[in-house]
């Protein structure tokens, strides 16, 4: 026992100063266990930050070890995390670690505890592990209030495309908790109880003021959110480059891509570092910097562009060397110097760079936008260079641009510009035509020019001068001078020959004359007509050759159509040419054009060899021609159509169809061609092939039979539109004989009647004279001579009425107004006019003779007594015999009562009853003695029963029991006979 | 009708009668100061375009804001905005207001609120949305001051802020976006309702002091002629 204890002693012994020896000497590999273990909760970046020491190490020892660190969630066995952390240990140094947490760390309370092992190559001996320190707890739930619902990370920035987790803690403990993205529901895992989480994956950008999530209870109330900043991604700084226009300052750009700027980051900022110098600047803009070479002659630069936000970092770098990133500044004083007709100077002006550089600048030369000429010319501050070549009166622009000679980096900006070169004479004579005609007698030549091109003009054309020379009397000349932009001119001439010249001028001078021959005789030669096909391109117009001296041919047209006035165009061509295409942009379809060819003779006259006439494309023809019929018999017709110009159509006519629709079951005449029509009636037709026969006779047609018929012209292309069918009868086959009866008798009928026309007045008089004008009768006459000389005839005027017939007129209203009061004066409107035709005392003209009847014969005697009987005839009657007339008795009593006071005013010997003639209307006798003329009464004409009323009922108005005949009203043997 | 000639007389004697009394007529009394009545139909007629305006603001700020803040039925508790002036009212507590008290509240409410949408504005992200804020800021600068007017035209004094309270727009960091988001949108909401209730209030305001309509009416029966 002794020797174990012994044996124990010594080995501890022997342990400890080992021990000893390692710890002091040797480094012997202790259980270093960590101390002093902290742990805190950064929630911005969602990261735990550890820090501790390890005491046990000697002074100035300095060990390489090993730290295990082991990370549990929401309890000590849940370890989530184990990671071994290796680092270089002092005596007492504070050691720190960060590890960030995918869930937000708000959201679950988390432990963590490490161990330490010595792991240096001075200790060979394999070292093992210190014991685990304590646990420590990261609870940053803690931290939150008291609010029922929370959602982390709380405003988290990210970059576009990660994953991200989000968590709600619930202090309320309810599962009916919904989460949402952006207004749409998200699902998770439940972590605990009161915890779930959501991972995002791949988030992207939505809007600066970031992306919203949230959660709620449902139908709680309870909302809880987050915004959840998504940024884009920083991208690389593209097209970075540095260049400088003076050698004193550098201006690097490039391209920023997209912006990242959110309202919880700032927009990315760039910084140029240049490692030579090791200078930086913040620049100011987001693509551009500006950089201020140093005096020291810096030649070669090293850039590096560093673009940096909150998230990330890029940067790109560049290198180069100062004189070959020249890039000049834009030349000045571009101007034109000396400026001619073919020739200008041009001078311009550079910025120097630096001392004695020299510059290579580009003079290019624009006429209509193309560039006509290049040169190059190193100049070092002044620039000049000579163009030539350049047309007269155009417009020209003349651009520079300049670059660093030394080498060629860029070229500068262009400036530019305009001059117009001076005019100088036209260059080519006038293309000139004429046209030759008669005017009251007169030949006249109408000249006509085309104006010149811009090439050959040579400047603005003010006039033309056509100088006109008599070939046949050389002396004399005629000058005109044809302001511009005049294109012709017309010209009386006589039977002589004369060489016109024609010249172009500007202000420069005249251009080259263009000389033409005419004659006085317009020729109207006869020559062969033909014609000539057109095509898309044009007429293609050929000739024969004209045998001889021609210098040349002229094809001359009218460019629209003959109806129109002629535009004259011409076309100049070579001795040797037989054939052309005319083109004119004018040229219409379905319109003849009409082509002349002359030839030009050495004395550079123009004679007529051919007329030519074609169509660009051949129409049917619109219209149908008026159709004229005549000769109409029972058995044929004839139809023309003599006014149809065939000219003017569209297509070359070559002939007509005659259309005839035959009756019912009638056959077609064997030279007819039975046709269908296009709305499937059947036809007769009849085709005449000369287009100038313009006549035809329908025959073999039945008598007293309707036929329609039409005439349509036909081209190559077709026929007229078929229509309008005109419709015919054809005669009887006795009208004819019938027509010679019945016209010698309506001649006759005429004749008659014209002669009793004129001769009825005669006639009038003679068998029935105007009744009764006894006057005018020569039964009268016959009588008077043969039995009474003294037999009269009788006066109407001088007629006396003797008596007065009531007419019978009831009306309801009269009689109303007989039953109310009205006043004095209203009542004397009532009087019936009809009492005028009585003379009264103020009126009658005088004594005139009266007729009574006796025996229906006239008694001169009773005449004279009725010439002293007149008197006057008041129709004013006493109101209160104006009383109630309404029964005959009454009426009686009234008429007897004005018939007493009658006779009480009337002066004795004149108390006698009036007779009033019943006479005809005064319109059926003499007009003359119409009531224009009241004293006078009207000629008697009719004679009736005659009747005698009381003067004082004269003006009563009628009523119905006044219906009474006259007989009953008044007494017998008061009537005048 | 048959008029005879002692009808005219007696109607011209009731005529002379109503035009010596008119004067005494309050409607028609008006020869100098015209009142309070025209600045208040002014303020009534700003308070009803501000309504207008603010319509289409909330539109296009809520989508800046971003769902479900533009969500129609969107309706968070309030939960940061307890510092914004509440418009919504008991009815019998509002009727019960006299007018000094209705156009204090109203004038104090539109000073914060004012205060809060410049906050809003420095806030804003795009540029069109800033000039519609500033637009509007200035128009309800425009109705503080014609509230101002019409206190004073009725003969009551401003509201005076008391030192130390005057409202202040803080985007703290303790409070998270999304918090700030909901106080936006609680602004807009209390703008809105603050707005009608002060078309109401004005409404209210100038028929109370626009005379009785049937103060005039000429009576001009023929009796007694």
């Amino acid at each position: 026992m002794a020797l174990f204890a012994v044996f124990q002693t010594t080995f501890l012994l022997a342990l400890l100063s080992l021990r000893t020896y390692e710890s002091e000497v040797l480094s012997e590999p202790l259980p270093l266990t960590p101390e002093s273990l902290k742990v805190s909760v950064n929630s911005t970046c969602q990261c735990l930050h550890l820090q501790w020491t390890v005491h046990s190490l000697a002074y100035h020892q300095e060990l390489k070890m090993v730290f295990q660190i082991q990370i549990s969630r929401f309890k000590t066995s849940n370890v989530i995390w184990v990671e071994n952390y290796s680092t270089t240990v002092k005596r007492n140094q504070v050691l720190h670690w960060s590890w960030e947490s995918e869930l937000p760390l708000e959201c679950a309370a988390h432990f963590i505890r490490m161990r330490s092992m010595v792991d240096d190559a001075r200790i060979p001996k394999p070292g093992f592990w210190s014991n685990w320190s304590s646990w420590e707890e990261a609870d940053a739930q803690n931290m939150l209030g008291h609010d029922p619902l929370f959602v982390f990370p709380k405003d988290k920035l990210v970059e576009e495309g990660s994953n991200v987790t989000i968590c709600y803690v619930s202090r309320i403990h309810q599962d009916n908790i919904s989460c949402y993205l952006e207004g749409v529901q998200i699902y998770g895992e439940q972590l605990d109880r009161s915890v779930s989480a959501f991972e995002l994956k791949n988030v992207s950008f939505i809007r600066e003021k970031g992306t919203n999530v949230f959660c709620k209870v449902d139908q709680g109330g309870v909302l809880g959110g987050i915004v959840l900043f998504v940024s884009k991604v920083l991208e690389e700084p593209k097209d970075f480059s540095c260049e400088t226009q003076d050698l004193k300052t550098l201006t690097c750009t490039w391209d920023p891509g997209s912006d990242t700027g959110l309202t919880k980051q700032p927009s990315q900022s760039y910084t140029l570092f240049e490692s030579f110098s090791g200078k930086k600047t913040l620049c100011k803009h987001r693509n551009w910097c500006d950089w201020q070479v140093a005096q020291d002659s810096q030649e070669t630069f090293n850039f590096t562009l560093l673009a940096e936000n909150y998230l990330r970092k890029r940067s790109v770098s560049i290198l180069f060397n100062l004189t070959q990133r020249v890039h000049p500044m834009t030349p000045y004083n571009l101007l034109p110097k000396n400026v001619g007709a073919t020739k200008a100077t041009m001078t311009w002006k550079v910025h120097s760079i630096g001392n004695n550089s020299t510059l290579l600048c580009q003079l290019e030369l624009l006429a209509e936008g193309k560039v006509i000429q290049q040169s190059n010319v190193s100049i070092k501050v002044n620039g000049e260079y000579l163009l030539s070549e350049l047309e007269p009166d155009t417009e020209y622009v003349a651009r520079v641009r300049c670059a660093y000679t030394n080498h060629f980096w860029k070229w500068s900006e262009l400036i530019s510009q305009k001059f117009n070169t001076a005019e100088a004479a036209p260059s080519e004579a006038p293309d000139v035509w004429r046209n030759l005609k008669l005017v009251s007698g007169h030949p006249t030549v109408s000249l006509f020019w085309k104006p010149l091109s811009k090439v050959h003009a040579n400047g603005k054309i003010l006039f033309y001068n056509v100088i006109v020379e008599n070939l046949d009397k050389p002396s004399r000349f005629e000058v005109l001078s044809i302001p511009a932009p005049a294109s012709s001119t017309e010209l009386t001439l006589d039977q002589c020959s004369y060489q016109i010249h024609v010249t172009a001028h500007n202000s420069v001078g005249p251009s080259p004359a263009s000389v033409i021959v005419v004659s006085g005789d317009p020729g109207n030669e006869e020559v062969e007509k033909g014609r000539v096909n057109g095509t898309e391109d044009g007429f293609s117009v050929s000739w024969k050759p004209q045998s001889g001296d021609a210098t040349g041919y002229v094809v001359e047209w009218c460019d629209g159509p003959q109806d129109l006035p002629c535009v004259l165009q011409w076309k100049n061509l070579g001795p040797n040419t037989t054939s052309t295409v005319i083109r004119s942009g004018a040229f219409r379809p379905g319109v003849r054009y009409n082509f002349r060819i002359y030839g030009i003779s050495t004395r550079r006259m123009a004679h007529l060899l051919e007329k030519k006439a074609g169509y660009l494309e051949e129409l049917a023809p619109s219209d149908n021609p008026q159709v004229v019929m005549s000769k109409l018999t029972s058995r044929s017709f004839t139809l023309s159509w003599k006014d149809y110009s065939t000219e003017s159509q569209p297509g070359f006519i070559q002939g007509y169809h005659v259309y005839l629709k035959p009756k019912a079951g009638e056959q077609c005449h064997p030279a007819f061609e039975k046709t269908v029509l296009p709305e499937d009636s059947v036809c007769c037709k009849y085709t005449i092939d000369n287009p100038e026969q313009k006549t035809f006779v329908v025959e073999n047609l039945q008598p007293e039979s309707v036929y329609e018929f039409i005439v349509t012209p036909y081209t190559s292309v077709g026929e007229g539109p078929l229509d309008a069918f005109t419709k015919v009868t054809t005669l009887d086959e006795y009208s004819h004989t019938l027509i010679h009866i019945i016209l010698p008798m309506i001649f006759c009928i005429l004749i008659v009647m014209i002669i009793c026309y004129l001769k009825s007045q005669w006639l009038k008089e003679k068998c029935y004279p105007d009744s009764p004008n006894p006057y005018k009768s020569s039964v009268l006459s016959l009588i008077k001579s043969k039995e009474n000389p003294h037999l009269t005839i009788m006066y109407v005027n001088d007629c006396v009425p003797d008596a007065i017939e009531v007419i019978n007129k009831p009306e309801g209203s009269k009689i109303q107004f007989l039953g109310t009061r009205k006043s004095p004066t209203e009542t004397e409107f009532t009087k019936p006019a009809y009492l005028y035709l009585l003379p009264t005392e103020k009126n009658y003209s005088g004594p005139g003779p009266c007729i009574c009847f006796e025996n229906f014969t006239y008694n001169q005697a009773a005449s004279d007594f009725a010439s002293c009987g007149h008197f006057p005839v008041t129709p004013q009657a006493p109101r209160h015999q104006l009383g109630p007339l309404t029964s005959p008795e009454n009426l009686l009593k009234a008429l007897e009562q004005n018939y007493m006071n009658s006779l009480g005013e009337i002066p004795a010997g004149e108390a006698n009853l009036n007779y009033v003639s019943q006479l005809a209307s005064p319109t059926s006798g003499d007009k003359d003695s119409l009531p224009t003329n009241p004293p006078e009464p009207a000629l008697c004409s009719e004679y009736k029963m005659q009747t005698a009323i009381p003067l004082g009922l004269a003006s009563a108005p009628p009523s119905e029991n006044s219906s009474l005949s006259s007989t009953t009203l008044l007494g017998q043997g008061e009537h005048c006979r | 009708m048959d008029l005879r000639a002692g009808d005219s007389w007696g109607m011209l004697a009731c005529l002379c009668t109503v035009l010596w009394h008119l004067p005494a007529v309050p409607a028609l009394n008006r020869t100098g100061d015209p009142g309070p009545g025209p600045s208040i139909q002014k303020t009534y007629d700003l308070t009803r375009y501000l309504e207008h305006q603010l319509r289409s603001l909330a539109g296009t700020y809520l989508n800046y804001l971003g769902p479900p803040f533009n969500e129609p039925d969107f309706n968070p508790p309030r939960l940061g905005a307890e510092t914004l002036p509440r418009a919504t009212v008991d009815l019998e507590v509002w009727r019960s207001l006299n007018d000094r008290l209705r156009l204090t509240q109203n004038y104090e409410a539109y000073s914060h609120l004012l205060c809060y949408l410049r906050g809003l504005n420095r806030q804003a992200a795009t540029a069109e949305l800033r000039r519609s804020l500033a637009h509007f800021c200035t128009s309800l600068q425009g109705l503080l001051g014609s509230i101002a007017g019409v206190m004073a035209a009725l003969g009551y004094p401003l509201p005076q802020p008391l030192p130390g309270t005057e409202p202040t727009w803080t985007p703290g960091p303790a409070h998270s976006d999304f918090l700030q988001k909901m106080d936006d949108f609680w602004l807009l909401k209390e703008l809105q309702t603050w707005l009608w209730r002060s078309a109401k209030d004005f409404n209210r305001l100038k028929k109370k002091m626009q005379p009785p309509a049937a103060a005039v009416t000429l009576h001009l029966e023929a009796h007694g002629f």
